[in-house]
């Protein structure tokens, strides 16, 4: 009875290698109606490599994960085109199966081999993988699943440049205005990551792609009519300008008499959550040394106003930084 | 015998209907589609409405509305990810949503609709000293069969109690409210695949999530043994105590156990299956999938619908939960207004869970040494807590326990609360 329950021992390069060659089959089989009970079983095989592929990577609940095991599953996973294939044929996955692959491909972005990131290399030789999972945010279906591999590639910083410098940047001010909450919020934790993860990769971009970013990101977020874009990317700009990596472009931002307008329209907000964050921006344009003309002149303009509006403007929590800050900003002005 | 029972798994056609719904028919992400009828749940910052989706022939959905504005960045992002987690659950025994989307400052998710409330509520109308063991065996099974599936994926549940067990004639049983959950594969994992973050309502949370040890899918199993408690007897244990009493009765006391009652006999694997769960080493508490093997769920044959039999009596839930708001505004109306407000404190924490605890034993101690134990015992005490459905159980902030002025900071919120 026991050798029943007995199957042959499986390398982890042995299930890697089958859930290549299930793929392959599946992705050459794909919408032809005839076979359908065979394509049936392969898809079920798949499934259980996949799943077997996770527990590899994870554990089991019962037992950690063996890294010379990680390590075989990895560089036999990295040899040939299997994260391809993976990345192709998701659409075609059942639900489970999707997450399951989705949880694989985050976890061997960090796996190493010989302390090299194999992941890393393989997605710089195949950047356009890059562009499929991006297009995912067209698809309702695979968006989330998409979107999540998505943010593990861009841990690594070429990846993240590649994405920065593409033309898939544009998109992504589309991508979070979507009206699906759930997928336009993950377009929405992307955009962020591209934006803040990689300091000096950032910089650059911002510095590189100035008027075209802000100009998008000024009148499409920051002036969107949905809350929730409009109150992400206030606090988005906030943590951007604020960065110390981001300082010339900082510089830049403040003195635009453009931005300011934007930045006081903010000010004047229905919501306080927006009020507070636009606050941390508009201190910036008021802080600065080195105001230009047109600047000051707004600020002169609207002085009354402005430092009627600050003497009313507080927050629930006590904030120390927050008083000091406003402090600030009513001495700066008045003085101007 | 599952008799074709449609059941989570790759190989099921079943539980793809909310998968396939979204590709042939699917949910509207418009405000203006949806017909909103009456609520059926409502807390601070959200409110459950029935409502009739018009492009879709009228067909009920319920509606989670959540206010945006009164929540912090963090609460924001810990709504997407719930509504992500949601929107790729694919179990009968699991409320997953249909879509979900923004109107002005509120955040709408489209849900099923679960005509029979969850199991908290329906002990509060009409079953207050809890339900029969048949019925017990039945939708606690269901419940495992959706915390078995999280399990495969690593989530923790989080929140497991009868409040998030919600029942309709027609779906069944499905385990809700995912705003306490969390990956053990996310980034706030350690390394081992714990975590260590308090989360959960303190009478459900299990002993290592209380110490904040580390911790993982079996602190579910921990809350779902309390849960089975709660059925049986139409409350958990402790639940008249104040959180910082529980936390003390569960870390320093044997685990509380099912015993008969004057009117109630339960069944020895019942019993059994209880003392499992609540082993107070997690490593000795048994998985959901084993658990599901264990006598008290094999041995149960169920008639063809046993939720039926206990719902289709009832009136409405929006009938019903007119009505218990209503007794419990007499009730609250006809005690005095120091214990009124030092139970709302209490009971908002009850119901709402903790997020974070500073925990400290002496500390406790002290904090306990503050409530008389006026009311200890007394099954009756229960039933005067304000009404609160729990499927808009607020969102939990995930943060990593570090601050250390928690507790201050829930004292002067008692305290102020006690001075109006």
């Amino acid at each position: 009875m026991k050798g029943l329950f007995k199957s042959k021992p499986r390398t982890p390069a042995d299930v890697v290698r089958q859930t290549r060659e299930l793929l392959i089959f599946l992705d050459l089989h794909s919408g032809s109606r005839g076979g359908d009970a065979k394509r049936e079983e392969k898809m079920a095989e798949l499934s259980k490599n996949i799943r077997e592929l996770k527990s590899i990577l994870y554990g089991n609940g019962e037992s950690e994960p063996v890294t010379e095991a990680c390590v075989q599953l990895t560089q036999e996973f990295f040899r040939e085109n299997t994260l391809r294939l993976l990345i192709i044929c998701l659409p075609k996955l059942n639900l489970e199966t999707r997450k399951d692959a989705t949880q694989v491909v985050a976890n061997l972005q960090r796996q190493q081999v010989s302390s090299k990131i194999v992941a890393s290399e393989y997605l710089e030789a195949n950047k356009d993988l890059l562009d499929t999972l991006i297009s995912g945010y067209e698809n309702m279906d695979i968006a989330l699943h998409y979107g999540s591999m998505l943010r593990e590639c861009i841990r690594h910083q070429s990846i993240a440049r590649y994405v920065l410098e593409s033309d898939h940047m544009k998109k992504f001010f589309d991508y979070i205005q979507l009206p699906n909450f759930d997928i336009a919020s993950d377009a929405s934790a992307t955009f962020k990551e591209l934006l803040t993860r990689h300091k000096a990769t950032v910089a650059e971009f911002l510095s590189k792609n100035y008027d075209w970013f802000f100009s998008e990101f000024n009148t499409r977020l920051l002036s969107s009519t949905n809350y929730i874009t409009k109150r992400q990317a206030i606090k988005l700009l906030g943590d951007m300008l604020l960065d110390r990596s981001n300082s010339a472009v900082m510089m830049r931002y403040v003195s635009s008499k453009d931005n300011l307008m934007i930045l006081m329209n903010l000010l004047r907000d229905s919501s306080k959550n927006i009020q507070i964050e636009a606050f941390h921006v508009f201190k910036l344009f008021a802080a600065n040394k080195n105001k230009p003309t047109e600047v000051v002149n707004i600020l002169v303009t609207n002085r009354s106003k402005l430092l009627r509006f600050f003497a009313g403007f507080k927050i629930d929590k006590e904030d120390e930084q927050f008083e000091a800050d406003k402090e600030q900003v009513i001495k700066e002005i008045s003085a101007l | 015998m599952e008799k074709g029972k449609r059941r989570g798994g790759s190989s099921s056609s079943g539980p793809q209907a909310v998968a396939r719904k979204r590709d042939q028919f699917p949910f509207p992400s418009r405000a203006k589609d949806y017909e909103l009828l009456e609520p059926v749940g409502d807390g601070a910052t959200a409110v459950v409405r029935r409502a009739r989706c018009l492009p879709l022939g009228g067909e009920v959905v319920a509606v989670k509305i959540m206010n945006m504005s009164q929540r912090s960045e963090d609460d924001v992002n810990h709504a997407s990810e719930e509504v992500k987690m949601m929107s790729t659950i694919d179990h009968d025994n699991l409320l997953g949503a249909y879509c979900s989307f923004t109107e002005g400052e509120t955040l709408w998710i489209i849900m099923p609709y679960m005509a029979g409330g969850s199991c908290f509520h329906l002990m509060k109308s009409s079953y207050p000293k809890g339900f029969d063991e048949k019925f017990i065996a039945f939708v606690l099974r269901e419940t495992l069969e959706g915390l078995a599936y999280l399990h495969r994926y690593a989530l923790v549940h989080r929140d497991v109690k009868a409040g998030n067990i919600l029942l309709d004639q027609h779906k069944g049983v499905k385990l809700a409210d995912f705003g306490a959950s969390a990956s053990l594969y996310d980034p706030m994992i350690n390394r081992h695949g714990k975590r260590k973050t308090l989360v959960g309502t303190p009478c459900w949370m299990a002993p290592e999530v209380m110490e904040q040890k580390e911790y993982d899918a079996k602190a579910d199993i921990w809350s779902f043994g309390i849960t089975a408690l709660e059925l049986a007897h139409g409350h958990a244990p402790f639940s008249t105590q104040p959180p910082a009493k529980v936390f003390l009765l569960t870390l320093q006391h044997a685990p509380p156990s099912l015993h008969n009652t004057k009117d109630k006999k339960f069944s020895k694997s019942f019993k059994q299956m209880i003392a499992t769960c609540l082993m107070k080493d997690p490593s000795k508490r048994p998985t959901a999938q084993h658990l599901l093997e264990l006598p008290f769920f094999k041995k149960v044959k169920f008639e063809d619908n046993v939720l039926k039999s206990v719902l289709n009596k009832l009136p409405s839930l929006g009938d019903r939960m007119q009505s218990i708001q209503e007794n419990e505004a007499k009730l609250q109306a006809e005690k005095k207004p120091l214990d009124k407000c030092k139970e709302k404190a209490s009971q908002d924490e009850y119901m709402r869970g903790v997020s974070e605890w500073n925990f400290d034993i002496e500390e406790l101690k002290a904090q306990a040494a503050l409530y008389p134990d006026e009311n200890d015992g007394g099954e009756d005490e229960y039933l005067r807590f304000l009404f609160e459905l729990d499927t808009i159980c607020e969102s939990a902030p995930i943060h990593d326990v570090q601050s250390r002025d928690y507790s201050k900071n829930e004292n002067e919120k008692v305290f102020q609360i006690c001075i109006l």
